[in-house]
């Protein structure tokens, strides 16, 4: 995926938990996990713009595109 | 005034009642009970024929056994291979229907667990339509090899049925809806 997550880097400048970050958006951390491990296939824009509100940030510090080859899953036989 | 709104809510909450996807008293339950009562029959058909073509080789390698009865030996046995090879299509014909009804019920039982677009149906209906499609082929082949074999038969010859081959086409366009719904289900698992 050319979209890269970088939750990591905000939470860290925040000095914010996963869990609380989780706990303020209404997310759950599973879910998080799979935001900020690059495995999400899409976000809401009500999640985004909740991680925005809680994180005090704009979508494209949280998001970056990264020229690469598309993953795209195979679809199934 | 009050009454008439009364029956129009009671309408209303009957039709609810009626429309219900799942559960108890709606259309999936009801064919579930449908699609439980065909595979029990199934079964018992196909344990009953199997026994018949057993039942028929068995006198066709020896017809004395039936001397009982009121037709000569040579009779049965002029008749017995006929009569296995019909028992032994219908026996495949109805283990086909059977892996066909078994699949919908799978099926089924992911639309009841509210997972109708799991990925697993997908080959489920292809098998579904291949199956159709090879029953269909079976039974002109069946009378192909009758009409060659038996004397009378070709009078009897089968029909092309449109309606099977468009059943088959239906299925596969199924599957097909069935493989984008699996897509989406997967993006949605991933959606955040």
């Amino acid at each position: 995926m050319p979209i890269r997550v970088q939750l990591d880097r905000v939470l860290f400048e925040r000095r914010m938990s996963l869990t609380e970050l989780a706990d303020r958006v209404g997310v759950t951390i599973a879910n998080l996990s799979i935001l900020k491990t690059g495995k999400a296939r899409a976000v809401r824009f009500s999640t985004l713009a909740a991680l925005c509100r809680e994180l005090e940030c704009q979508p494209g510090d949280l998001l970056a595109y990264e020229a690469g080859p598309s993953d795209e899953p195979e679809d199934e036989p | 005034m009050r009454r008439a709104g009364r029956a129009a809510g009671a309408a209303l909450t009957a039709e609810g009642r009626f429309m219900r996807a799942l559960g108890p008293g709606s259309v999936s339950s009801f064919l579930k009970i449908i699609l439980d009562v065909v595979y029990g029959a199934l079964w018992i058909g196909v344990v009953a024929v199997s026994l018949l073509v057993l039942a028929a080789l068995l006198f066709s390698f020896n017809p004395s056994l039936l001397d009982d009865v009121s037709l000569s030996s040579a009779q049965l046995a002029s008749r017995w291979p006929a009569m296995t090879g019909g028992l032994f299509a219908a026996a495949l014909y109805m283990a086909g229907v059977l892996l066909i009804v078994g699949r919908l019920r799978r099926i089924f039982m992911t639309l009841t667990a509210g997972d109708p677009f799991h990925p697993d149906n997908v080959g489920r209906l292809r098998l579904i339509g291949a199956i159709l499609a090879a029953l269909e082929l079976g039974r002109y082949a069946f009378w192909g090899i009758g009409a060659w074999l038996l004397t009378g038969v070709d009078k009897a010859r089968p029909t092309f049925s449109l309606t099977a081959w468009f059943s088959v086409l239906v299925v596969f366009v199924l599957a097909e809806v069935f493989r984008e719904g699996a897509r989406l289900r997967r993006e949605a698992e991933l959606t955040i």
